[in-house]
């Protein structure tokens, strides 16, 4: 609506120095950041930080179906 | 500027349930099968209305969101984007063009701008990104951990530690797999759907397709290949009043160990996928359910490759979750009996729907809804990678627009059902996403659009160009098991972000409905009848319409 609107009222060569144009370069340009920071958080192998320091990782009793079978880690 | 696998994140938080044919059409029949059997007399009609009555009523009653939970999430993602418009407004930014012109390779004249944004809004924008990455990471941590934990008998009923509590030392017998197929009129599919079954090692225990006021030769089609059919009488709530008559009759039959799979009449197993979930089944007796990972099948041209890299990006992102659910997939999903048993007894007290009911039968998406309500009692899930099966592609834009409207539709009315608690954070973190991404990529159009309208000369700017070269890395890097056509796809970028363009129309149009009231339709897919029992895959495609 407001570029609509400013295309009525102002000359196309001058509208790149409106405040407007300014306002909505700056707002897309920190949205195109954010969205490549999560692009590359997810282009990432995801960290467990429980790969690491969790020493519990491991099940206390077994969980199959089978009584007496043995406890492994989770799958 | 792209908005980062939007797809896969779209696609799990509305409802990849059902990627192919959705069975529909009321009807008119008798007694329905479970009224039938406690020697209840009701009319088909008034059965059918007061049914959905008393479904709707219930999950209107659970979720004081209602209709209106459209406009929260809108409202909520308009107003995080108007926060950060008179943010930016307030730093008085400007635009200070300064093109230069350099010649390369000999003759051509570049003209380029080296404009950028200041190094702190870069800060900022990275620090959002990451805290709102880590946010989510650590909210679904915690929540998970607290489900695994509970021992609240009162609200957690499939919580791990009360279930291990209760099988401790018992052995309920080996584990059994019973398919369902849900099918109307799926004559054409079902062949395939039942050889794909037979071909799997172990083979399931039993297999019922799950007539469904079908017209077509879908009963002696499916005996033919050695099924048994179990025919609906009197529904009228499409795919989940088919599959709750079923159940009615099947699960007090079923022990610990019984694991029920429900799949759909167009869906092809992978080899391996019933080895694979019988496995973990057994290992863990906790676990209460699988689901499937879907990828497309083959052909459908450019809205097929659309549709597939989708689906890819999806997988991709459970992969990287660990197997992590984000829906059980209708395509083909696995339950314990435990599981299905007490959300029928918890609808209409824990959760909504109406008491007795596996399935929510005024859920638009009852495999979303099936999903939330494990989540809600505190089940385990699982999406292991082997668990994969194939699935029909909608085989036009107009196809695809029915079948998306009614999982966008169903997963904002199943997250206004089940309200603010803290297991749906996770949801109502990814329909805000969805949300924001929305003003996101609309906003980037338009300053594409204002900036071609307003300058008569083509001007490179290195820093977006960077930017935009990381984009396509993740495309093609986030479909890159898809295959060269995917990645073909990917490269190109333009192609999918008016994909997600298109999607965004469908978001939009989806809260515009859900706002207003609007009916809502389903979309179905039909196929053409079979001369022989092999399925036609092209000769489906090419027959498909929309009857909704």
């Amino acid at each position: 609506m407001t570029g609509a609107l400013l295309f009525a009222t102002v000359p196309p060569q001058n509208i790149m120095h409106t405040a407007w144009f300014a306002s909505l370069s700056m707002f897309v340009a920190i949205n195109t950041v954010l969205y490549l920071t999560l692009a590359i958080i997810k282009l990432l192998p995801k960290a467990y930080l429980s790969d690491w320091i969790d020493q519990r990782n491991r099940r206390s009793e077994s969980r199959s179906i089978y009584p007496d079978a043995e406890a492994g880690p989770p799958q | 500027m792209n908005v980062v696998s939007r797809s896969a994140t779209r696609l799990a938080a509305s409802d990849p349930g059902t990627p192919g044919s959705d069975h529909t059409d009321l009807c008119t029949a008798s007694i329905p099968a479970r009224d039938a059997a406690v020697g209840r007399e009701a009319s088909a009609g008034s059965y059918a209305g007061r049914h959905y009555v008393r479904a709707t009523r219930y999950r209107h009653a659970s979720g004081w969101l209602g209709r209106y939970i459209g406009l929260v999430i809108a409202g909520i993602a308009v107003g995080g984007a108007l926060v950060l418009w008179f943010a930016v407004s307030a730093s008085s930014p400007s635009v200070n063009p300064s093109p230069k012109s350099r010649a390369l390779f000999g003759g051509w004249h570049v003209i380029y701008d080296n404009q950028a944004p200041a190094l702190t809004i870069v800060i900022v924008a990275v620090g959002l990104g990451l805290i709102f990455a880590a946010t989510a990471a650590l909210v679904e941590r915690v929540v998970m951990d607290r489900s695994r934990r509970s021992t609240d008998v009162a609200v957690k009923l499939l919580a791990p530690k009360l279930v291990m509590a209760e099988t401790r030392g018992v052995f309920g017998g080996p584990v059994t797999v019973t398919v369902l197929i849900p099918a109307h009129n799926e004559a054409a599919s079902i062949g395939a759907t039942l050889d794909s079954l037979g071909a799997q090692h172990p083979a399931p225990n039993r297999v019922i397709v799950v007539a469904d006021n079908c017209t077509d030769a879908t009963e002696p089609v499916a005996r033919a290949h050695g099924a048994e059919v179990f025919s609906t009488v009197g529904n009228t709530h499409k795919k989940a009043g088919a599959l709750n008559q079923a159940l009615s009759g099947l699960l007090d039959g079923l022990g610990d160990n019984d694991i029920v799979m429900c799949m759909d009449a167009d869906t092809v197993l992978d080899d391996g996928f019933l080895a694979a979930g019988v496995q973990r089944f057994t290992t863990d007796r906790a676990l209460m359910a699988i689901g499937g990972l879907f990828y497309g099948e083959e052909g459908g041209g450019i809205l097929g490759q659309l549709q597939r890299n989708e689906y890819v990006r999806y997988s991709r992102e459970i992969r990287r979750r660990r197997g992590r659910v984000f829906v059980l997939t209708g395509t083909a999903s696995m339950f314990r009996a435990r599981a299905l048993r007490t959300i029928a007894a918890s609808r209409g007290r824990l959760l909504p729907g109406v008491h007795g009911d596996v399935y929510d039968t005024a859920a638009l998406t009852e495999d979303n809804e099936l999903t939330l309500a494990i989540k809600s009692l505190g089940g385990l899930m699982a999406s292991p990678n082997a668990c994969r099966v194939v699935t029909e592609l909608m085989p036009t834009w107009r196809n695809l627009w029915a079948q998306r409207l009614r999982w966008q539709r169903g997963a904002l009315e199943n997250l206004g059902a089940y309200g603010p608690a803290p297991t749906m954070l996770r949801y109502w973190a990814q329909q805000l996403g969805i949300g924001y991404s929305v003003i996101a990529l609309s906003s980037f159009w338009l300053l594409v659009i204002v900036t071609a309208l307003t300058t008569d000369q083509w001007v490179w700017f290195p820093f977006w160009l960077g930017v935009g070269s990381l984009f396509v890395l993740d495309r093609v890097v986030s479909a890159w098991s898809g295959g060269w056509k995917a990645r073909l796809l990917a490269v190109l970028m333009v192609p999918e972000l008016l994909y997600d363009l298109y999607l965004d129309v469908v978001y939009v149009k989806g809260i515009f409905d859900i706002t207003f009231a609007r009916n809502a339709r389903w979309g179905h897919v039909a196929h053409a009848a079979q001369p022989t029992h092999e399925t036609n895959g092209a000769q489906q495609r090419e027959t498909a319409e929309v009857i909704s």
